[in-house]
This record gives structure tokens, sequence and C-alpha cells, in this order.
């Protein structure tokens, strides 16, 4: 046995089981997927052709509306034009689902007072403010006002998005600015506006055309606004606050202020669709109960640990000594497979799906067939009378150029699959294409010095302990003058 | 019988694996045309993920098993079922919005049964209040619900995704194994798999089994299984047919049967192997999930796997034989072993081979020592 291959063998022992030790150590486990742990999964298509750009922002939207749930692993993926959320573990489905993908309105709110938020004074008379006017418009509601008030006023927060009602005063934070508001209710909303750029003019504005009906709308509000900031909204976040400077504008307003380029195409962008640049259809919506998760996560995994069982029996059985490789090679496979599983979703947020785990339990066949293909060849050769030890030797190549061949042809499927597909489909090319590779390094670089030190040291040219029984035992020839293989 | 696998365990396998094929084949024919008709006469039962619409999974609490089982004095199983009807579900989601919904009642070992409706939300519907109105009627919270509703547009897109990944994927594969061997063997893995595919969707049609997504995956992992098999036999026969000196000794009728008689061990073990998981898949699927997701996989997988064994060696190969029986250097080899009478070419194939590649008996030529090859 070659040094190479002592080192290879103890190699590959070594970073088999000591990236499961690390992975171990480290705290990481694989994130579970909607499917096994419950929670909520909703596959959002625009409703008309989006570009990259309004897809990405989206997206970005999405996510910082999913943080506010609270969800310890959100997986927002595009793919092509659709947006994949994935929120496994998330407590309140519905409020989840809702969330997701609604168009929120952009409205125009006039401002009650600026704040400094950091002020715990300020922000408590702010919030006071809002409940005052509230009560006021509202005294039917009032006790719930008065609760919402005295909750609000305990934390120093900012109105949520679900009281983030059109007809409420509400307190928001501006966007990228250190200044809350205290905002009346709506007096327009985004639908007033018909088109809106950003163009530069000595400096960046953005200029607005309003609809025939908004204009009207825009002129009534400039008259009762006149001289005062009115501020636009999105998501709970004010965009911009302008002082409205004239009370006709006839269909067209300018924002001007100190806007760079970015902050001016964004608002152009903002006043154009509403909170999400593309307005989407929620394609297929997902809530799987806690419960539902764990069974089907309990049903997987004894499925694969009786299944292994059976298998490593089998390989014993069948392949002897020999078997012992099989099950060894499954234990570096499974512990790659799994350090591999956890690090994706701790680095990546990549969740186990139920399809992830059904191409994981499926490729253990892929991983025992990588040795029944080795191990059917060296018994060949036994049986037509070569000593075991060089057989182990010699057949590898052939044994292993077969495996390559056939492994190529999985991943180019897994790869085919994982370009062109998407959702249940994707997940398991995936973690077919993972399985696969891993595969075909644990062939090399594990299994073979591993054979080739049984077939050497434990057989003792007994091929009875690899399973073999030689055709007629006798009449061939002892291999007495054999020497190693050159493979 | 016991002779023929002690032969086998031993490697002393040398049936006419070809002309049993022919005979064998007439069977997978009938089988095909069966599968064929099915297709067409009972189509598939396509889930919500093709044609829309939505479902819900209600779980039944222990507590109302509990109480339906005093007045329930026969057993405890149906108990739940007893204290709310599926008809009580049904009725329920109709007021809700959901016309025509499908109840069914589904028992499940291991965690609480469930009530599973299916049904096409109305225009005035909305699934919060259906799902409200659900797990009032069996009487549990809300948030023990499982749900999904898909658009109708999106079972098309799904559809037309997977079929273009689907050609794509046969494309590639075809040029792989062109470049890799040649192209009548691209030929006969394509129809392998074509008949793999036939035969598995068939059997869904016929026995009406939902096609859902993880049906779709189950499909791919068995053209996956099928190529990857007839790989390994199509590698043993191009390997044997370089080392073979002289062509004009040997048909190519016999070089591919002692390359099927060669590969059939790592097969059958193989497929043993391969069936195991996905037995055990089934069983504990099956026993932990009632109809669940992964029962129906698994029974996918195993018709699939058991057929894309047997493809590779009865199908692909055969195939392949028939085509490369028109070069004209196997003719002649043909027609020469015909003329002589000689049926027993595959004994001089294999012999061949033996003395080709594993001279141990005789001296051994320095050249080829250690040499597989």
């Amino acid at each position: 046995m070659r040094r190479s291959q002592i080192v290879s063998l103890l190699l590959a022992i070594l970073i088999g089981f000591g990236s499961l030790a690390g992975v171990l150590a480290a705290g990481w486990a694989p994130v579970l997927g909607v499917q096994l742990q419950g929670g909520v999964e909703v596959l959002l298509r625009p409703t008309a052709p989006a570009d990259d750009e309004q897809l990405d922002r989206a997206i970005e939207i999405i996510r910082s509306r999913v943080d506010a749930l609270g969800v310890a692993e959100p997986d927002i993926t595009r793919q092509g034009e659709q947006v994949v959320v994935q929120l496994p573990g998330v407590k309140d489905k519905q409020r989840a689902v809702d969330l997701v993908g609604q168009t929120a309105e952009l409205r125009f709110r006039p401002v009650l007072l600026t704040f400094n938020p950091f002020d715990e004074a300020e922000f408590g008379s702010a919030l006071d403010l809002a409940g005052a006017y509230n009560g006021a418009v509202d005294p039917e509601d009032d006790t719930e006002a008065d609760t919402e008030t005295v909750e609000a006023e305990a934390s120093l927060d900012f109105t949520l998005p679900e009281d983030d009602i059109a007809d409420q005063a509400v307190v928001l934070p501006g966007r990228g600015e250190p200044v809350g508001y205290v905002l009346g209710p709506a007096e327009l909303t985004g639908e007033a506006v018909a088109e809106a750029a950003a163009t530069f003019n000595n400096a960046w504005v953005v200029n607005v055309d309003l609809t025939d009906e908004g204009a009207v709308g825009f002129d009534e509000m400039a008259a009762r606004y006149f001289g005062q900031q009115v501020a636009i909204v999105l998501d709970g976040v004010v965009e911009s606050a302008p002082v409205i400077r004239a009370t006709e504008f006839g269909g067209t307003a300018v924002i001007s202020g100190t806007f760079d380029e970015d902050g001016a195409r964004d608002l152009a962008v903002a006043l154009r669709f509403g909170a999400l640049p593309v307005e989407f259809e929620q394609d297929d919506v997902r809530t799987v109960s806690a419960t539902l998760g764990e069974g089907t996560l309990r049903a997987g995994v004894i499925a694969g640990v009786v299944g292994l069982i059976l298998v490593g029996l089998y390989m014993l059985v069948y392949y002897r000594l020999l078997g012992i490789v099989a099950v060894a090679s499954l234990a570096i496979s499974g512990s790659v497979l799994w350090s591999l599983i956890s690090w994706l979703g701790e680095s990546r947020g990549l969740a186990l799906t139920l399809a992830g785990t059904t191409g994981i339990i499926v490729s253990i066949g892929v991983q025992v067939d990588s040795n029944i293909v080795y191990y059917e060849r060296i018994k060949e050769e036994v049986r037509r009378g070569r000593a075991v030890r060089s057989a182990a030797d010699a057949s590898f190549k052939g044994a292993f150029m077969t495996i390559v061949w056939a492994d190529l042809a999985s991943l180019i499927g897994a790869g085919v699959l994982y370009q062109l597909t998407s959702g249940t489909v994707r997940g398991f090319a995936l973690y077919l294409g993972l399985a696969t590779l891993i595969d075909l390094a644990v062939s090399y670089f594990f299994m073979r010095p591993l054979v080739v030190f049984i077939a050497r040291r434990l057989v003792n040219e007994e091929p009875r302990r690899l399973g073999v029984l030689r055709p007629a035992d006798g009449d061939v020839a002892p291999a007495a003058t054999t020497t190693g293989g050159t493979s | 019988m016991i002779a023929a696998l002690r032969g086998f365990y031993r490697g002393e396998n040398s049936w006419d694996i070809l002309r049993l094929s022919r005979k064998v084949l007439l069977g997978s024919a009938a089988a095909v045309l069966i599968c064929v008709v099915a297709l067409f006469v009972r189509g598939l039962n396509l889930g919500i993920e093709f044609e829309g619409g939505s479902v819900w999974e209600i779980p039944v609490p222990e507590e109302a098993q509990g109480a339906a089982a005093d007045d329930a004095a026969d057993g405890s199983g149906d108990a739940a079922a007893d204290s709310t009807t599926t008809d009580d579900v049904a009725s329920a989601a109709a007021e809700a919005g959901v016309p025509d919904a499908r109840v069914q009642f589904v028992v499940v070992t291991g965690s609480p049964d469930i009530f599973r409706v299916r049904g096409v939300l109305g225009p005035d519907a909305d699934s919060a209040a259906v799902a409200g109105a659900l797990a009032d009627a069996v009487g549990v919270d809300v948030e023990s619900l499982s749900s999904r509703q898909v658009s109708p547009s999106f079972g098309d897109e799904v559809a037309g995704k997977a079929r273009r990944a689907l050609v794509v994927f046969f494309v590639l594969i075809a040029l792989y194994l062109w470049f890799r061997f040649e192209w009548k063997m691209s030929v006969g893995a394509l129809i392998a798999v074509g008949h793999d595919i036939v035969l598995t969707v068939g059997a869904y049609a016929l026995f009406g089994f939902e096609v859902t997504p993880a049906t779709v995956v189950a499909f791919l992992t068995i053209m996956g299984y099928s190529l990857y098999d007839t790989i390994v036999v199509f590698d043993r026969v191009k390997s044997n047919e370089r080392s073979l000196p002289a062509r004009s000794h040997f048909t190519y009728h016999a070089l591919a049967n002692v390359s099927l008689n060669q590969v059939l061990t790592r097969s059958v073990n193989t497929s043993i192997t391969s069936v195991l998981p996905v037995l055990s898949l089934l069983v504990v699927g099956a026993g932990f999930l009632g109809a669940g997701t992964l029962a129906e996989f698994a029974t996918a997988l195993l018709i699939g796997l058991l057929v894309g064994s047997y493809s590779s060696i009865f199908v692909a190969m055969p195939t392949v034989a028939w085509l490369k029986g028109y070069e004209p250097g196997w003719a002649a080899a043909q027609a020469a072993a015909d003329a002589a009478g000689r049926h027993d070419s595959m004994e001089a194939a294999t012999q061949a081979l033996a003395a080709e590649s594993y001279t141990r008996s005789a001296p051994p030529r320095p050249r080829k020592k250690g040499r597989r090859r």
C-alpha cells in the first residue's frame, strides 16, 4: 500500500468526521424548510413583465417587511421572474401571508409635527399628539385607541404596519434620516399619480404628473396645507416631506430638495408603483402547521435510518469485509453532507426541504452503487484467478471511470433541473447534485484506499472473506507472482 | 432455480440475455400500450399545483377523539370521524364559500388524523375565512391547520418549465452519450428512459394517483437511475469491445451478451440496495403520514427503480445490439457465424476476453502485467 493512499485515507477520515465535529461544535444544524417545521411559503409572480431592478427592489422591500415579523431564517429568492418567500417557523401565518407581496398604498399625509426620535420626551409627546388626534376623530373607537396609545407610549415605537390606517393619525420615521413625523390622515393616495420621473436641472428633482382626478385632489390639499409640509408615505416610512409652495398645480408638481441621483430615482419609482415597484400575484400560498411539519420530518428521518440499516446489512452479508467499507463510505458521505447542509443553512439561510430530504435518501443508492461497481469488478478478477490484493488495485481504474461517467449523467441532470425549474424540483436537484459530488470524492479518496488496505491486511488471500466463491476452487493457479497494480 | 442462483453468485452465469429479451420485450410492448391507452382514456389526476385550487388539512384533536369514544362504543379508530363527519366539514366549507369541496378523512398513525379538504375558492370567498370556518367545524385552533392556495395559471407554468427542462435534459444527455460512446447508444438509452417514464406515468394514470411536484421529482429520479444503470452497462460493452482482438471472430450479439452477464450481478445488487431505502420510505411514510407526500413519492420511485434496472438490460442494450447489427463489420461477423452454424460464439467471446485481459494461469505477458484493459 502506497504512502499516498494511507495519507488519502487518513485525510478523508479527518475531513469527513472533522467537518462534522466542527459543525456540531459550532452549534450549527440544518435549517429546516417550511414543510419540515411548519411555516409559510409564498410564491409571487409579477402581474406584468418586470425588469431586474424592479424585482430586486421588490425583494428588498419584502425582506424589510419580513424582518419586522421576527422570522429566524427568512429565505427570499428570485427564480427568474418569480419571487419565492419562505418563512419557516413563522408564528402568525395569516399576517405573514397578507404582509408579503401586498401592494401597500402610497399616501400623501399632512405633517402635524416633526420631532427627534432619539429624545424620549419628544417621542412621548409625539405619540400623545397622534393618540389625541385619533381619539378626537374617532370617539367610537375610544377605548381601543387609548390602550394602543398606552402600549405605544410604553415602548416608544413608531406605528406598526397593521395600525397604519389611512384615516388615522400615525407616527412614522423618515427614510434614511433621524427624524420622526406625526402625520394626519391621508389626503391622497398613489392613484393620483400618473407618472413620475427623476430629472436633472441644476439639481436632481422629481417631476410628478397627476391624473385628472388626482390634480383636483392635489390642488385641494395644496390649498389647505399651503406653506406646510406634506409627507409622501410608503410602507410606513416617510419617503420625502416637501413643503407646499403653490395652491394651483395644474396637474404637474416638481419635488425639489437635497436629492442625489439615487434618492431622486428611488422617490420617482416609489411614486410610480406604490410600495412594491411591481404588482404581484400570489401564485402559490402554502401554510404548514408545526405538527404536520414535525410528523413529516420524523417520518423522513426514520425512513432514512431504517433504509440505511437495511442497506448496510445487505452489503455486509453479500460482500463480507468489503461491506464494512460500504458502511464506512456511507458514514463519511453522510457526515460531509450533514456538515454541508448545516453550513449552507448557516451562511446562506438555505433550508433543507422535503424534496431535498428525499433526494438525499435516494442518493444512498447512488453511493452504494459506486461500491458495488468496484466490488463486482474485484470479484470478477478474483474469480478469474487474480490475487485479491492485486485485483483490488487493478480494478479501481475501470470501476472509477464507470462511476465518473454515470455520475456525470446525474450531474448533467441535476444542473439542468436546477437552472430551469423552481421550487420543489429545484431543491431536489441541488441536493442530488451535492450528494453526487460527495460520492465521487468519497469513492476516490476513501473507498479505494480502504479496500486496498483490507485486501492486503485482512483478506489473507481467502476470497471467501469478500464473498467470492471461485467457479471451482482448486483449478486456478495460486497467484504467487503477482505484484501491485499500476493504477 | 437454486443452481442458477448459485451459479449467479459464483459469477458463472452466461445466459443469452439478448435472445431472452426478444420474448420479454413483447411483454414490455404490451405494458407500454396499456399505459398509453390509460393515459389517453383516464388521463392524469393532477394535484392542485397543476390545476390550481385550494387544499386545507385539519388535524382532528385528541380531545375530540376521546369525547367521541364515549358514545361510540365500537372502536377507537373511527371515533374522531364519528364526532365530526366529512359531511359536516363539507357543509362548513360550502358555507364559507367553497362549493363542491372534496373532503377526505385520512387516518394517520403516530400523529393526529386529518380531514383533507380540496376545492376551489368561490369568487367572494377569503381563504383565511374558510380556514377559520373549517377549524371551528372540527373544533381546533386555526393555527394548527395547513393549507395551500394555487392560482390556476401557475400550474401551466410549472408544467411548461418541467417540459422545457426535460427537453434540454434529453438533448444534453443524448449529446453526452454520443460524445462518450456513440449515437446508437444515445438512441438505446433514450428509448429505455422513455419506456420507463411511460410505464411510471402510465401507472399513475391506471391507479389514479395524484400527480404533484413530488411526483415529478420521482419521475426525474427514475430517469436519472435508469440512465445511470444504462451507462454502467454501455461502459462495460465499450471497454470489452475495445479489448476484443479481431472482431470478425465474434458477433456483436455475443459481445453484448457477455457484457450483460458481467454486469448483471451489479445491476441486481444495485437494484436491491436502491429499493431498500425506498421501501422503507414507503412503509414508514405510509405508516406515519397516511396517503401523504412521502408514500406517493415512494410508490412512484419503487415502480420506476424496478422498471429502470430492467430496461437498461432488456431495452437499452438490445436496441443498441440491433442497430449495431447493421454496421458492415458486425453484419459480416454475424453472417459468418450463421454460415458456420456457430451459436456458441458467446463462449468464444468470453474466453477471448478472459485470455486478453486476465492471463493468469498462462505465463503473464509482461506488457499486460497488472493492466485491467
